[in-house]
């Protein structure tokens, strides 16, 4: 948990990060806790964007909390503490948020002046491309592009060697 | 008044500082500009490791350059498979014993970019040059100039120039970590030689007769054309050299070839019409070249060059058919 907060406040270096993501991507809670920093960290700066997005998933799910149909006594009672909790806790943060702006806001500033660095890294859970080892496919094209490069220009034909490297074997085509 | 002393003397030591830097600059391009033109005059021999990411390859490679501007090539693996590369002029020719097949590029000399020393000022607007100490490399003493990228865009790149003939005996090709991309490094050369046309021969010269041969890039219809193609996020530091319609090998369609290049580093697109096998993209290297493919508006594009692969992406996925050129096919 404070992984992610630390994550948030870029503090993780980038291998750091990378695991960090790939845990958020795995793990559910995760990325709710994720989400509900974030949400604290609107509430700081005074952004309704997440936080409003947060709001309409929490009552998404509660609409489709199956419970609803049976009206069981004790289900009932479960559904009403849980609307009860996510309400509180949807309130605490506001709360958090309010006494935090409110209390003292020059304490605040370096907090929403650190506020852009998980901006900073939120683009890095994009598909990342993995680059692996050519297979030859390319060959003809690897080959027509050494001719104009400066490289072949200070080494001669030895770059050249790429277009016949092992590491791609020659293709039957 | 006081005051003032101390930062004249700190601007004039910054000054000091600077030229000494440029000093050190100026003298690093005289030693590439050394090594670009030798690779056109002089003669040599030898056997060079080709090592990249883990991987390590021999070759033995002869070179003659006549004094009309002519070279001759011939590289020659040691190791697996036998492989050979003959260049003569602009012709350049693979042969694949392994799978009797021969590949040819030819091409047009007249397109062809001024790439060295010409565009030497290029380099420094990206890299910063420096000097090294004197090492020595295959017994030869060679002197050590470094090429550090001025930011994430572009590799890195060590060369040690042997002193007397300015030939590069060692380039290394490194990342942000100063981790090594790929390097070429002679462990024998003999520098000097008249000219052997049997030495820059392939071995297969005759028995290839009998081989696959594919001769589509011979067609030398490539011909400076207006592709329609533009790059909105063209890589700071890399400018357009060249823009051509050309045949390359293995593709039965003539293909837009655009060249970009920041001095040192050099990138091609190639757009050809989408082949009957739809691909996705893939993300690819060999060596220190990075292979980007992606389909575009019903073409396939297939950016590649020494360039990290973020750069490569990031032509290939800036890379746009300009609205009128859509409207005119």
């Amino acid at each position: 948990m404070d992984k992610i907060s630390a994550l948030m406040d870029g503090e993780l270096d980038e291998r750091q990060a990378r695991q960090e993501l790939a845990r958020l991507r795995q793990q559910r809670e995760l990325r709710e806790s994720w989400d509900t920093f974030h949400l604290i960290g609107d509430a700081l700066r005074g952004d309704a964007l997440l936080s409003a997005n947060l709001k309409r998933r929490v009552s998404e799910r509660l609409a489709q909390e199956p419970i609803v149909m049976a009206p069981r006594r004790r289900a009932a009672r479960k559904i009403v503490t849980y609307a009860l909790s996510a309400a509180a806790s949807i309130s605490a943060v506001a709360l958090v948020g309010w006494v935090a702006i409110s209390t003292s806001t020059v304490s605040t500033q370096p907090e929403i002046a650190r506020a852009p660095a998980p901006a900073a890294i939120l683009p890095a859970p994009a598909p990342q491309m993995a680059s692996v080892p050519s297979e030859g496919s390319m060959n003809e094209y690897l080959l027509a592009h050494q001719g104009f490069s400066p490289s072949t220009a200070i080494q001669g034909v030895a770059p050249y060697i790429r277009s016949v490297s092992v590491s791609q074997p020659a293709k039957n085509r | 008044m006081k005051a003032v002393w101390p930062v004249v003397l700190l601007g004039l030591s910054a000054a000091h500082f600077a030229l000494a830097d440029s000093g050190d600059a100026r003298e690093g391009l005289t030693w590439l500009r050394k090594m670009a033109s030798a690779s056109n005059q002089i003669n040599y021999s030898g056997t060079f490791v080709y090592q990249h990411r883990g991987l390590s390859e021999t070759s033995r490679i002869v070179h003659y350059a006549n004094p009309a501007g002519g070279v001759f090539e011939k590289l020659e693996t040691l190791d697996g498979p036998a492989r050979e590369v003959i260049r003569s002029n602009d012709q350049v020719t693979c042969y694949l014993p392994s799978s009797k097949t021969v590949i040819i590029e030819q091409r047009n000399a007249r397109l062809l970019p001024a790439l060295m020393p010409e565009r030497l000022t290029g380099i420094t607007e990206n890299y910063a040059v420096k000097t090294g100490p004197r090492d020595r490399v295959a017994g030869h003493e060679c002197q050590v100039v470094t090429l550090e990228p001025k930011d994430s865009l572009r590799y890195g790149r060590h060369f040690c120039v042997e002193v007397r003939s300015g030939l590069p005996l060692r380039v290394r090709t490194f990342g942000e970590k100063n981790e090594t991309v790929e390097s070429f490094a002679f462990t024998q050369l003999m520098v000097g030689g008249s000219f052997n046309r049997d030495k820059v021969k392939s071995k297969y010269a005759a028995r290839s007769q009998k081989w696959r041969v594919d001769r589509s890039a011979l067609n030398v219809s490539e011909r400076p054309a207006d592709s329609g193609w533009v790059i909105n996020n063209q890589p700071a530091g890399f400018k357009k050299l060249m823009e051509v319609r050309r045949m390359v090998s293995g593709r039965a369609d003539s293909v837009a070839q655009i060249v970009f290049s920041d001095g040192i580093a050099a990138v091609s697109v190639f757009i050809e019409s989408m082949p009957k096998e739809r691909q996705g993209q893939t993300l690819t290297h060999q060596g220190a070249v990075s292979i980007y493919t992606r389909s575009v508006a019903d073409h396939m594009v297939t950016v590649l060059g020494e360039a990290p692969a973020a750069t490569v992406m990031q032509i290939a996925n800036s890379l746009e058919l300009r609205t009128n050129a859509a409207a005119k096919q």
